[in-house]
């Protein structure tokens, strides 16, 4: 059985279901916190660890829905997988337009849960993969110079060395330069390589 | 028999009266016998008919032998020889024993006074006379009798009077006359000193009248023997005086008799006019009256009475055939009641079933009250009862239909909350069909861990009775049955109402806050009835605060234990509160503020408190929010439930 990474953070004020939900998640060999209200998740909440909620949508103080949007305002989203006790559509659809993964209603069946889980779980670690990817980018695009970014700006636009150089009045042979210093720092190797990376890190081709 | 020979003697001079002039003797002392016997005639009749009265025994004797004597008296006047008057007067001592002792006895018993030993003494005497008269001759008189003289009379009459030598023993005679008469005169004057008007008058007229004629009859007697005076003897005609005295208290006492003979006859009237006029009204209210005579046992109430009870007309009624006629279950509160009443109570009042004869029951109600004697013992007990059969029925008809609404009414409710009561349930059915999947897949592990099972076994079973209580909850609710009143503890009842509410009171938003006293009398409640009543002030305190910010959504339950003794219980909540206006208002029917429902809730609240001896009450908080109390009465001190 493949232990999958990440873990699920169980909130529900029923301390039974609580207890029985941790158990079922345990037993097909999952890392499971359980936490029997809203507020005591958010006080401990580790924003670092990999992981996906599963939360009962009605909780005295603060509701499910209550939950993932203050973790949404914090900027701490995480995936979540919605327990309610009623098939209530509009909550249902208020849940997943803030990013439910699914909405389960109880009793919940053990394949749905689990298949939701892991599938949001996944969705953590491609969300946080993603993001890793983002900051290594962002973090090679931070070496460059300003003159540099220009230039970047005006190749990944298409444009040829003389036209740029004709843009930012200077000789052909000093682009050819910073073309250099940018593939490098940016470890490309080619043209195609460097515009599909200014395109990931959500450059917009300047015209 | 000289006596028979005598009497012979007597009677032709009598009948002779048809030829001479009537002698005036003859005449004056035959009437006196004939009053005399008339008298003792009378007297002898008054104790045939009053044996209770001895008095009147002694008193006909007493003028029975007046009339002897009388007799005696007339044949010695008209003595022809000495031989004859001693052959008289030997005799004569029979009427004077008899005389003296009926009249000591007489007054004995009639006044009750007077010294004993004199009483004893005189009639001592008087028996020792006699007897030394019986062994003298010719008597105790006289040893001797000389001569008979005929003193004249007036009217040209004449009466033997006899002369001779004085008996030796003739002053124990006197002696017993003087102690008789001292007697006499000491029981009259006790019964004057005694006082009070009927005892002067009766020692005044008839003791008197006795006295005088001791004195006289004694005086007469005593100076005869010593000779000082020459007349006949003279015993009868003093006598005279006691019959007018005698005959005038006969005639009072007929007198009265009569009066009270006529008062009787008006009141008597009277009594049946008013029997009439309590029969009228006792038939006109359907009232049976009746009256329980406890020392005998015995009951009488009038012939409705006995068609109330289903009891034929001649049969005995006692106690125990009166429980007879009580249903069953009725018999034990009624016997309580009873012997409650008698144990110093006084008053009762009971409603109980009959079973009549044919089969049916009636339902009857009685009011009573015991009467005791001085003592403080139980007499009699009188009362009335009244057939309630057709008020019964109506109570259970209406009891019936306000049944029926608060059924309707709480189903009603239930629907409202139906999806938050799905929720209660689905809470524990989640939990045991996650736990039950759980443990499939930890069977699966190697190896099994029984500790985990076992924890998970636990949980279902605990869960299982969980949703087993809210499904016996919700069909309390939602069952249609008869009251049933029993002890309740109004705390718990609160906790079962915030159970089934709890996820809608979480979806609204709704905090509850609650100040339990720690302990609380019980109460007598139908716990369906008044879960009802608490689940209605608990969903209209969260429909009043649905506009509100959440935070602010807030009911508080306080219970208390009420000034009478009962419970105080009180559901406040934050909302607009009610207008001043309608605070008695929203318990009428059909009243409502909210857009869906009947506007039944509040009238059956009402109406199932005040039928637990309760009431409820709307207030608006001083800082906002409606108010709901109710305050239910302590259980009775008798363990009964209210009939």
């Amino acid at each position: 059985m493949r232990r999958p990474e990440g873990t699920v953070f169980v909130v529900d004020d029923e301390p039974a279901v609580l207890r029985a939900i941790e158990r079922l998640l345990r037993a097909e060999g999952m890392n499971v916190v359980a936490f029997a209200s809203p507020r005591e998740f958010l006080e401990r909440h580790d924003p670092e660890a990999p992981g996906c909620l599963v939360l009962d949508l009605s909780m005295p103080e603060l509701d499910g829905l209550d939950l993932q949007r203050t973790l949404a305002e914090r900027g701490q989203a995480r995936p979540a997988v919605f327990l309610s006790g009623q098939g209530d559509i509009p909550a249902s659809v208020r849940a997943m337009k803030q990013g439910a993964v699914d909405f389960l209603t109880k009793p919940v069946n053990d394949t749905e849960l689990l298949n939701a889980v892991r599938h949001a779980l996944a969705r953590d670690l491609a969300a946080r993969a993603k993001d890793a990817e983002l900051a290594e980018l962002r973090r090679r695009l931070a070496l460059l110079t300003p003159r540099e970014l220009e230039v970047l700006g005006q190749v990944v636009a298409g444009r040829l060395n003389k036209q740029i150089a004709a843009e930012l009045g200077t000789v052909e042979k000093t682009i050819k330069v910073h073309r250099a210093h940018i593939m490098r720092k940016l470890q490309v190797r080619s043209l195609a390589e460097l515009v599909r990376l200014a395109d990931r890190a959500g450059m917009a081709a300047s015209p | 028999m000289i006596h028979a020979g005598h009497c012979r003697a007597f009677r032709p001079d009598f009948f002779m009266a048809h030829t001479h002039p009537i002698s005036w003797i003859t005449v004056i002392w035959s009437m006196a016998a004939s009053a005399c016997l008339m008298l003792a005639g009378v007297y002898l009749v008054i104790w045939l008919k009053q044996k209770n009265r001895p008095a009147c025994l002694l008193f006909s004797l007493l003028a029975l032998t007046m009339a002897v004597f009388s007799g005696f008296e007339y044949c010695l006047m008209r003595a022809d020889s000495p031989r004859e008057f001693g052959e008289l007067l030997y005799w004569i001592h029979v009427p004077v024993s008899v005389a003296t002792l009926s009249v000591i006895g007489f007054v004995h018993l009639q006044f009750g006074t007077g010294r004993a030993w004199l009483a004893y003494a005189a009639c001592g005497l008087r028996g020792l006379a006699a007897s030394l008269n019986f062994l003298s001759t010719p008597n105790l008189n006289y040893a001797e009798i000389t001569v008979l003289r005929h003193i004249p009379l007036p009217g040209g009459e004449t009466a033997a009077v006899a002369e001779g030598i004085r008996g030796p023993w003739v002053a124990i005679a006197e002696l017993s006359l003087l102690l008789t008469i001292a007697y006499l005169a000491d029981a009259l004057l006790s019964l004057w000193r005694r006082g009070g008007a009927g005892n002067r008058r009766s020692a005044a007229l008839l003791g008197g009248s006795i006295l005088f004629f001791a004195v006289t009859a004694a005086g007469s007697t005593l100076l005869i023997h010593a000779g000082v005076i020459r007349t006949p003897y003279l015993v009868s005609l003093p006598f005279l005086p006691v019959l007018l005295a005698m005959g005038y208290e006969l005639g009072s006492d007929v007198l009265r008799a009569a009066q009270l003979a006529r008062r009787l006859e008006v009141s008597e009237a009277e009594l049946q006019e008013s029997q009439e006029r309590i029969r009228l009204a006792a038939d006109a209210a359907d009232l049976s009256l009746w009256l329980w005579d406890i020392a005998k046992d015995e009951v009488w109430t009038m012939e409705q009475g006995r068609a109330l009870y289903g009891i034929p007309k001649n049969q005995r009624i006692d106690f125990a055939r009166f429980m007879d006629t009580l249903h069953e279950e009725d018999r034990a509160p009624v016997r309580q009641a009873i012997s409650k009443a008698l144990q110093g109570g006084g008053d009762y009042e009971g409603e109980y079933r009959v079973l009549l004869p044919d089969g049916k029951t009636r339902w009857v109600a009685a009011r009573g009250r015991v009467e005791f004697d001085g003592r403080g013992q139980p007499v009699r007990m009188r009362g009335v009862s009244i057939n309630i059969t057709r008020r019964k029925l109506a109570e259970r008809e209406i009891q019936k239909q306000r049944s029926e609404l608060a059924h309707l009414s709480r189903v009603t409710m239930l629907g409202e909350l139906s999806g938050s009561l799905a929720h209660e349930l689905n809470q524990p059915l989640a939990a045991v069909l996650a736990n039950a999947q759980a443990a499939r897949r930890f069977l699966e592990h190697e190896p099994i861990d029984i500790g985990e099972l076992k924890e998970i076994l636990g949980d279902i079973v605990e869960e299982d009775k969980r949703a087993g209580e809210i499904i016996h909850r919700l069909r309390l609710l939602f069952r249609k049955g008869e009251l049933q009143y029993e002890p309740a503890d109004v705390n718990t009842l609160v906790a079962d109402v915030l159970k089934l509410v709890r996820s809608d009171l979480v979806n609204q938003g709704v905090e509850v806050e609650t100040a339990l006293a720690p302990t609380l009398p019980q109460v007598s409640c139908d716990r369906v009835q008044l879960l009802q009543v608490l689940l209605n002030l608990v969903v209209n305190a969260c429909d009043a605060m649905a506009g509100l910010e959440q935070p602010e959504r807030q009911i508080r339950i306080e219970t208390a234990v009420a000034a009478g003794g009962g419970v105080r219980l009180s559901v406040a909540d934050r909302g607009r509160g009610i207008p001043a206006e309608d605070l008695e208002r929203i318990f009428e029917p059909f009243m409502t503020t909210k857009s869906q429902g009947l506007g039944l809730g509040l009238s059956v609240c009402r109406t199932i408190v005040t039928a637990h001896g309760g009431t409820i009450q709307a207030a608006n908080n001083p800082g906002g929010g409606a108010c709901f109390s109710l305050i239910l009465p302590p259980l009775p001190e008798r363990a009964d439930a209210p009939a």
